[in-house]
């Protein structure tokens, strides 16, 4: 009876197992968020694909140019600042002790006790730089390289993530004052982008050519091909940045949202899928164009996202498809008042994200938060909604305002006549001629744009 | 020479200069130097170039 085990021996063996366990879950965690990073990646390819392919051939390259570098900057300028304004300001605009966020802590590096910082940063990053690059494609043809990077920088590392502090942090004064719930980001970050890029674009200005006595004039893409081959790949990449919006606890607990309250990849699965199909559907039938219905899988996925984790498909589905019809409606709305939005990134996403936060409000009032939390409500979401477009844009509109003071935020006429790749990146994107839809700007009748519609 | 660990018994974090923070603090500062001076440089060419084109 020797080698019995023993009480002793059996829990020690229990234990060794439980270690192993835990391991492999905080392993799992870690490979999760890994590639939901990864697939994120995919929505920039996605905005560079479609915002080359929506510039005229003499600007595709410095549309490209300008989205690789936004990425490039926004990364590093998350891990200087951005990291930290998200654990330092869930309470407004006072910080509180925040220290191990910054970039000199010791929790800011390879860690082998630490399983979540790298990986969890690195999936914030990319959310900042999907921010980011929202604002790129409306500003297309006419900005200067170096004002982008600039307005980028400070949408990706600290505007969108200060309004990720109040709406999405546990202890962020939206959720714990109002309830605010907005699980897949339709606010912190679509709303928050998009009234940033209003802002950019009130100070900008249109295109040349864009308006000829005060009539929006159709300005066709050089690749409409490449442009809905972009969007799809930035749909992609969304199941990556939506993945990254769900929590993976570690324990018994399982899957939670961003608020922890529970939810899982399946609830995700249904409303995502249901609003991708409907903004499609919305959008086409508001304007039988390609680029906007291909647009509308966005504008559905957006219109949806606040509440992915509470709606039932098919009102998800309903939601995405009136979206769809109003979100082109709203552009129209911003095209007669002088707006050059080059791609519709105003309307796709931040009137879309607007809508998406009261929806909730609207829809699913009344459902609990975590416990010590005030529900879900119309007044919190209508809060929260005003929030989130102001905060985006009144920094867009201060800094480019700024910037159009220095006479640093647009190229030159001259420039603008010429195209940026040749001025100022001495590169030609198609050197052996051959350029797809060269066409003269008043006579193309390509039909993808709102002035071209039947509705 | 940066290392910042000894052996691998106990270790948390093990990155170079992780027992440094002033080599960090500095680290942080030459990286944020860079952006900086990337955005200059490229309004510099940007100027350049549109002189060229006056």
């Amino acid at each position: 009876m020797e080698n019995s085990p023993t009480l002793e021996s059996l829990q020690a063996a229990l234990d060794a197992q439980q270690a192993v366990f835990e391991m492999h879950q905080a392993m799992n965690v870690e490979v999760f968020y890994w590639w939901c990073t990864a697939i994120m990646l995919m929505i920039h390819a996605g905005f560079l694909a479609y915002e080359m392919g929506a510039s005229r051939s003499k600007n595709a390259l410095a549309a490209g140019i300008k989205n690789i570098l936004a990425i490039a900057l926004i990364i590093p300028a998350f891990y200087l600042f951005g990291w930290w304004i998200y654990n330092a300001f869930p309470n407004g605009f006072v910080p509180i002790e925040a220290a191990a966020a910054l970039p000199w802590a010791a929790s800011m590096g390879p860690d082998v006790q630490d399983m979540g910082t790298g990986i969890f940063w690195a999936a914030f990053a990319l959310f900042g730089a999907t921010t980011g690059s929202i604002l790129s494609g409306a500003v297309i043809e006419r900005i200067r390289v170096s004002a982008f990077l600039i307005l980028t920088i400070f949408l990706g590392g600290v505007v969108w993530i200060m309004a990720g502090a109040w709406g999405w942090h546990p202890d962020g004064w939206l959720l714990t004052e109002f309830g605010y719930h907005d699980v897949g980001a339709s606010g912190v970050v679509h709303a928050v982008a998009g009234f940033f890029t209003l802002g950019v674009l009130m100070n900008l200005g249109a295109r040349k050519g864009k308006f000829i006595d005060g009539v929006p004039q159709i300005i066709s893409p050089h690749s409409l091909p490449m442009t809905l081959i972009g969007l799809m790949m930035i749909i992609f990449g969304f199941f990556g940045f939506l993945g990254g919006c769900i929590i993976f606890n570690g324990g018994e607990t399982g899957w939670t949202t961003i608020y922890g309250t529970p939810t899982n990849l399946s609830a995700f699965a249904f409303n995502t899928l249901m609003g991708f199909a409907g903004g499609i559907i919305g959008c086409y039938i508001a304007t039988r164009d390609p680029f906007w219905t291909m647009s509308g899988g966005l504008v559905g996925i957006i219109s949806v996202a606040a509440g992915l984790d509470i709606y039932s498909p098919s009102l998800a589905f309903i939601i995405a498809v009136t979206t769809g019809i109003v979100a082109v409606q709203f552009a129209k709305f911003l095209e007669k008042r002088g707006i050059d939005d080059a791609v519709g990134a105003v309307s796709v996403h931040g009137f879309t994200g607007v809508v998406a936060v009261v929806l909730v409000g609207v829809f699913a009032g009344g459902t609990p938060n975590a416990e010590g939390l005030p529900e879900i409500s119309f007044v919190g979401q209508l809060i929260g909604a005003a929030v989130m477009g102001l905060m985006g844009f009144v920094p867009g509109y201060g800094l480019s305002f700024l910037l159009k003071k220095a006479n640093s935020l647009r190229v030159p006429e001259a420039c603008e006549d010429i195209g940026i790749d040749e001025v100022e990146l001495l590169a030609k994107p198609y050197p052996e001629g051959g350029v797809p839809a060269m066409t003269d700007l008043t006579t193309s009748e390509v039909p993808n744009k709102l002035a071209n519609s039947e509705t | 020479m940066g290392s910042s660990i000894t052996t691998w018994e106990n270790v948390s974090a093990y990155f170079t200069f992780a027992d440094n923070p002033f080599a960090l603090v500095l680290f942080a500062i030459g990286t944020a130097a860079i952006i900086a001076g990337l955005i200059i440089s490229i309004i510099r060419h940007e100027n350049a170039a549109f002189e060229k084109i006056k």
